[in-house]
């Protein structure tokens, strides 16, 4: 779909997916991440754009993140949309609210007509199928283990993807859990025409974050990552630090949404990566940070997870006794 | 088919019965065994005589290598282990609890032994203890679990172990089998799929349900036994995850069990206050979901009854004999590593 050389895409991450590490991904062969929601004026996003060009003559991902928030209202939303159908980026990463019900269907018309891919990244069949009806050219599928926002169906990957892969019509990327060659190759195996990894992208040479939070997502283990917000509706998963403690236990006896705001804010976490303080703000990561020993560059990842997954899928096919690879 | 796991056990596919009480009975795990698979006999709800019996019924009905599992949570169950011992069954499969003796012992007949984990820990333990493999349940699976998911825990044990890692939760098809083998497991334990095939024991009522109850029909709860324990989303089962532990109940269930694995009551009821509070708590909410998942197997009481099943109940839409069934993600697992080929090589 978009002439690239391994199906290999980050996902949107708040004040991480910026242009640099965005062009480091595409350049390596992936499909790189621009998200939206770090730019609150049309002048900043599209020049933010044009920066990922100057970097990477490849195509790239830009995340719009359809949920109401302080910062970033619905005429953003109109903004982002109009200026990516304007720049006519080859592809757009859309979570929450489905476009047509965030935005309307003119919305998703203006898109397509600008040739800008459509993905939703959804944690339920029921949702994708929405998506597939309406016109979307792709899904994400998001199983329980993702960083970030879990549907509350707490679904898992692995029965996800093969879930979603039998049901729809219009290509799965499996999302959740997938930080390697041999999670990679697994997702392919249960159907995934691609991989979308955001956790694992934190800890490369090119992401802009302070040093001692990449070290920490390559000293945690997959178990040191936790669910909260639940009791306000909107699920998160996040790596298990003070800051969540505190949280959950806000959750635990019944504190509301005013309590637990400020220490969720997203400037708060924009300081938090910034200062590699871990413990200052929600840091929203996968279980996959069990699978991640180092810090290498995104071209030096990619390279590694293609040979990998090659070697694991020759391995598996030596053992039901097929032809080599 | 050819793994380590094939090679160890003499079977001819690396696919195993999981030991499920009610459900692994001998007629199932011989219909797993005489398949190509590994059947392992759930002794959980049976006596040290029981247990016996059932291990010569499975000898009866396959020439084929088994296995049989050992709870080692409490007590009696300590007793079965020692049964399966002595009938020198091929493959023992233990769970919650210290097996190194078991090791030692199965060892000396050429016997192997497989440790059922759910995290790192649990598998270096086992290792150490001598195990000849282990089976990781990933989050997505029946009964008991943790939050890791399949996806991230198998990786994540084969790299940190040296035997062999069983992946269990999440796996029904050829799709799971390939991806399973990708993420470097040597076979796959399943549950569920197992449940709804002709020959399973379970009543006609819930292998209906096992069919059409969706990916996102359970519940993941510690209170419905008192462990982080996963069940199949129904008015029952919601019912009993929010009532909680019912010593009342508990009272009488635990009578019933007692009587059915031929202990004395006074004998059952002392041993476990003895144990201590925690102990005996955590029994007394096992007592209450034996019997709700026995009206559920035996029975097909779809009003009290209550069964563990895993998410991957929702890629379930038939019921087929067990030797179809193995045939056929066989088959459909080297359908799937040829497609993959085929993107790798383009």
């Amino acid at each position: 779909m978009f002439g690239i050389k391994y199906p290999i895409i980050c996902g949107g991450m708040m004040w991480l997916c910026k242009p640099k590490l965005c062009a480091a991904i595409s350049n390596a062969g992936g499909m790189g991440n621009l998200t939206a929601g770090n730019y609150e004026t049309e002048e900043a996003f599209r020049a933010a754009i044009q920066e990922t060009r100057r970097l990477t003559d490849k195509p790239f991902m830009v995340n719009i993140t359809l949920l109401p928030s302080v910062r970033i209202t619905q005429e953003h939303h109109r903004m982002y949309v109009r200026v990516c159908a304007e720049e006519q980026v080859a592809g757009i990463e859309f979570s929450g609210t489905p476009l047509d019900k965030a935005l309307g269907m003119e919305a998703i018309e203006l898109l397509k007509k600008s040739g800008v891919k459509l993905f939703h990244k959804v944690g339920a069949v029921r949702h994708a199928l929405h998506a597939e009806k309406i016109g979307y050219d792709g899904i994400y599928a998001a199983g329980i283990e993702e960083g970030g926002h879990p549907l509350n169906d707490d679904v898992t990957t692995m029965v996800l993807t093969a879930k979603m892969a039998a049901t729809l019509k219009i290509p799965v990327v499996a999302v959740g859990g997938i930080a390697d060659g041999r999670t990679m190759a697994a997702a392919l195996a249960l159907g995934a025409q691609g991989i979308m990894m955001a956790s694992r992208f934190i800890a490369t040479k090119e992401c802009e974050v302070h040093d001692r939070i990449k070290e920490e997502l390559v000293k945690r283990q997959e178990y040191e990552t936790v669910l909260y917000g639940k009791s306000i509706g909107l699920q998160g998963r996040g790596l298990r630090t003070k800051v969540l403690e505190e949280i959950l236990a806000i959750e635990a006896r019944g504190g509301g949404f005013e309590e637990l705001i400020p220490l969720m804010s997203g400037l708060r976490v924009k300081e938090a990566w910034e200062k590699g303080d871990v413990d200052y703000a929600p840091l929203m990561v996968g279980q996959s940070i069990g699978l991640i020993n180092d810090i290498p560059s995104c071209k030096e990842l990619i390279e590694t997870m293609a040979t990998e997954a090659r070697q694991y899928l020759a391995q598996a096919y030596r053992a039901t006794g097929g032809t080599e690879i | 088919m050819k793994t380590k796991i094939t090679e160890m056990m003499g079977i001819k596919y690396p696919i195993l019965l999981s030991g499920m009480s009610w459900i692994s009975t001998p007629r199932m795990v011989a219909a797993v065994s005489n398949a190509g698979g590994l059947g392992i006999l759930a002794t959980g709800p049976l006596s040290p005589e029981q247990t016996r019996e059932a291990i010569r019924e499975v000898r009866r009905l396959t020439d084929k290598p088994f296995g049989a599992n050992a709870s080692l949570l409490f007590a009696a169950a300590r007793e079965n282990a020692r049964v399966l011992l002595e009938e020198q069954v091929p493959v023992i499969n233990f769970a919650l609890g210290k097996g190194d003796w078991i090791v030692r012992e199965a060892h000396k007949y050429g016997g192997k032994v497989i440790a059922t984990v759910v995290n790192l820990r649990h598998a270096r333990r086992a290792q150490d203890y001598g195990c000849d493999a282990v089976i990781a349940t990933g989050n997505e699976a029946a009964a008991h679990g943790e939050e890791v998911t399949s996806l991230v825990l198998i990786p994540h044990l084969v790299e940190n172990l040296q035997i062999p890692v069983i992946a269990a939760g999440g796996f029904a098809d050829g799709r799971g089998l390939a991806a399973a083998l990708a993420l470097g497991a040597e076979g796959i334990a399943m549950g569920t799929r197992f449940m709804a095939t002709q020959e399973s024991p379970l009543h006609e009522n819930y292998k209906k349900l096992a069919v059409e109850k969706d990916v996102y029909d359970t519940i993941f709860s510690d209170r419905f036994d008192g462990l982080l324990c996963r069940i199949m989303k129904t008015e029952a089962a919601e019912r009993a995850v929010k009532k909680g532990l019912n010593l009342m109940a508990a009272f009488f269930n635990s009578r019933d069990i007692a009587r059915q694995m031929n202990v004395p009551y006074w004998k059952m009821f002392f041993g476990v206050l003895a144990s201590g509070w925690s102990t005996a708590r955590q029994l007394a909410y096992m007592a209450n979901a034996f019997k709700m998942i026995k009206m559920a197997t035996e029975e097909g009481d779809t009003r009290t009854g209550v069964l563990p099943v895993g998410q991957v109940q929702g890629l379930i839409h038939d019921i087929p004999t067990v030797a179809e069934l193995l045939e056929r993600i066989v088959h459909d697992a080297k359908k799937t590593e040829n497609r993959l080929a085929n993107i790798f090589s383009s």
